[in-house]
């Protein structure tokens, strides 16, 4: 069952009023029953005490008939109140004749209940002592108890009025408050539905909400935002892939019209082959690429681990690169040691990346220091070249894709900008990170890898 | 060598075919799974090139039918770039794989990788007009002129004479003289040729090491001075 908050409430409202008010009755109802039972106990009692001493005095059976006319005088003015004098000698006798239940009420000492022309009746029994020529009799004084219980009954009754009329209240007043608790509920929610993907910057009001809602409107509001800078993440990044792309789809396309559109000879035609190729292998090495990042995207880790030493592997990497360098005429340290297990062609693709970035920042004669520590849990592998400092607005965002510090490098034949990307999508594949740095000694630009 | 491609991509069926014809292949093509099944089981063929995604029995399939009964070496093309389409391809029996989109050159590469193991004792000598190459000494000379190389510039040349008249992409350039099997966006290549190139072309008449723009570099003798594109 899918009930509203404020239905909830109600309910919630009424069972617990309902719950509350039975409780309050049922002590109610013992209570007066315990009143009326101790009331009428008083006057068996006091009736007794008052009729005991008259019986007691008389003795005398001719004397007898005008006990029993004081006695009826006495009770007439009583409906509710009987009294029974029950003796052997029947000479003593006193009220209706008794039937066999009443005498056995009657010969029991102190309180007893019993049933006379239809009437429940509460009495009380005793003996009167024998005196001159009365023999000892049962005295036994019985009070109506009918306007008792009718008296609870009545209570009872409007007791279980008044629970239900309560409950009923309750859930009614209950469902009113909820209706003003979670009215900014409401406004929330309306809020949020007015909430489009074409306004990605527009967020919840705050300030006004009660604590409880504010705590879930910031949540809110915060996973907002980051969908806002993912989504203008992957609009900036589509831009970037369609520029990438265009340029040298541009440049077939253009120099492929132009070469066709007049007769060429063979010598002119290979040319404009070798020509597109160079293109077409500058987009399939960007294809390639956007797909190896979306592998890292999806989370994939790298597959083909082997444990070994990250210098040995730095120092491969410096192998490769050693006649770029020394075209550079950069020198390469490597500092520090490390064992770790890693897809070797991801790292030396990694370390290869870092290096070369180095050298296009590195002055001529300088030397590019390749660090490999070993930290909790992680091992930092940082590249440092001495070059000019680069700005912390760069730092940020130079493992993005296709972000360049450099502008005016853009373009170049050689770099397409993923460079750094792809250093910073291994390290995720290894389970690091990446990190960059940047001051007066130099540039420092690295990624972690996890140990072990 | 006779080849056959699986392959239903009209296109990349027709370049490869008549690319592989070029280079001197038997080249027979089926252009979906049903019949390179048949095929595959019912001829003899040196290498087969095979669609992972194929209209009706996808390349898989085809393996695993061909597995059964036959060991033809099975180079797979997966255009998803996926870890479990390559392990899976080379764990049910494939023997090598190509990410699309490849390079021609590429499965130049892989192709003569596959036939190559059963060739036999490799020469030690390589002689490329008037270059001579000792590869046991590690030494090389032209019209009799040692050429003083460093290890990698020796490297290169072997590698280039040992492929003489093949073009080499540099991806295949790095993979054999530095063990490098990663793209990168060095130019390591460019410069290593350059350097080799000083060495050897340039005191001499004739130039030996051409670049072939777009695809890569090739050592050949070339009977007219041809004008470097």
């Amino acid at each position: 069952m899918n009930l509203s908050i404020s239905q909830r409430l109600a309910a919630m409202f009424a069972i617990t009023s309902l719950v509350l008010l039975s409780m309050a009755a049922v002590a109610m109802h013992c209570l007066l029953e315990r009143e009326l039972t101790r009331h009428q106990m008083n006057e068996l009692q006091s009736r007794w005490q008052l009729h005991e001493p008259f019986i007691h005095r008389n003795n005398d059976a001719a004397y007898w008939d005008y006990v029993a006319s004081k006695l009826d005088s006495i009770l007439a003015d009583h409906q509710r109140v009987r009294m029974w004098v029950l003796s052997d000698d029947e000479r003593f006798h006193y009220g209706s004749q008794p039937d066999a239940a009443l005498r056995a009420t009657a010969q029991a000492d102190g309180f007893g209940e019993l049933l006379v022309d239809g009437r429940k009746m509460k009495s009380f029994s005793g003996e009167v002592g024998a005196h001159g020529e009365r023999p000892a009799v049962r005295m036994m004084i019985a009070l109506d108890s009918t306007p008792f219980a009718e008296t609870l009954q009545t209570f009872t009754v409007g007791l279980v009025a008044l629970m239900v009329l309560g409950a009923v209240a309750a859930a009614a007043l209950g469902s009113y408050i909820a209706g003003i608790g979670l009215r900014p509920l409401g406004r929330l929610s309306r809020e949020a539905q007015a909430l489009t993907p074409n306004d990605l910057s527009r967020r919840l009001q705050i300030d006004t909400l009660p604590p409880e809602l504010s705590q879930l409107a910031q949540a809110f509001n915060g996973a907002l935002g980051r969908l806002e800078s993912s989504y203008q993440h992957l609009e900036a990044f589509n831009a970037d892939v369609a520029h990438e792309l265009r340029t040298p789809l541009g440049n077939l396309i253009g120099q492929t019209q132009v070469t066709l559109s007049r007769e060429r000879d063979a010598q002119e035609l290979k040319e404009l082959l070798h020509s597109n190729l160079e293109d077409l292998e500058r987009l399939r090495g960007i294809v390639n690429d956007m797909l190896f990042l979306a592998r890292a995207d999806r989370g994939e880790s790298a597959p083909n681990r082997v444990e070994v030493s990250l210098a040995r592997e730095v120092q491969r990497a410096v192998e490769f690169l050693e006649f770029v360098l020394e075209e550079a005429g950069v020198q390469v340290r490597i500092e520090g040691d490390a064992r770790a297990s890693i897809e070797t062609s991801l790292f030396g693709r990694a370390i290869t990346n870092l290096l070369q970035n180095a050298v296009q920042h590195a002055p001529r004669g300088a030397e590019v220091v390749v660090d490999v520590t070993q930290q909790a849990g992680v091992i930092r592998i940082s590249v440092r070249n001495p070059g000019p400092s680069i700005g912390q607005e760069h730092l940020a965002r130079m493992f993005d894709r296709f972000y360049r510090v450099d502008s005016a490098r853009s373009g170049s034949h050689e770099n397409h900008g993923l460079g750094l990307a792809i250093v910073r999508a291994i390290a995720t594949m290894h389970g690091g990170t990446v990190f960059a740095d940047s001051g007066a000694q130099g540039t420092v630009i690295g990624f972690t890898v996890a140990a072990g | 060598m006779k080849v056959l491609i699986v392959e239903d991509e009209t296109k990349t069926a027709d370049y490869l075919q008549r690319g592989l014809r070029e280079q001197g292949y038997v080249v027979d093509v089926a252009r979906d799974g049903v019949s390179g099944r048949h095929m595959a089981l019912e001829y003899e063929y040196d290498v087969i090139v095979l669609d992972v995604m194929l209209p009706g029995v996808d390349g898989f399939a085809v393996l695993s039918a061909l597995r059964e009964r036959r060991h033809t070496p099975v180079i797979m093309l997966t255009a998803r770039d996926r870890v479990d389409d390559r392990v899976r391809g080379l764990r049910e029996g494939a023997d090598d794989y190509l990410i699309k989109p490849f390079s021609f050159l590429e499965l130049i590469a892989r192709l003569q990788a596959l036939t190559r193991r059963s060739r036999g004792q490799e020469a030690m000598q390589l002689r490329i007009a008037d270059l001579h190459i000792d590869l046991l000494a590690r030494k090389a000379w032209r019209d009799g002129q040692r050429l003083e190389l460093t290890a990698k510039e020796f490297a290169l040349l072997a590698a280039l004479a040992r492929r003489k008249g093949e073009i080499l992409s540099k991806t295949t350039i790095a993979e054999l003289v530095w063990d490098v099997n990663f793209d990168s966006d060095t130019n390591v290549v460019e410069v290593a040729v350059k350097r080799l190139r000083a060495k050897l072309d340039t005191p001499f008449a004739t130039n030996l090491l051409h670049t072939v723009r777009g695809m890569g570099y090739v050592l050949e003798a070339r009977s007219s001075v041809e004008v470097q594109v």
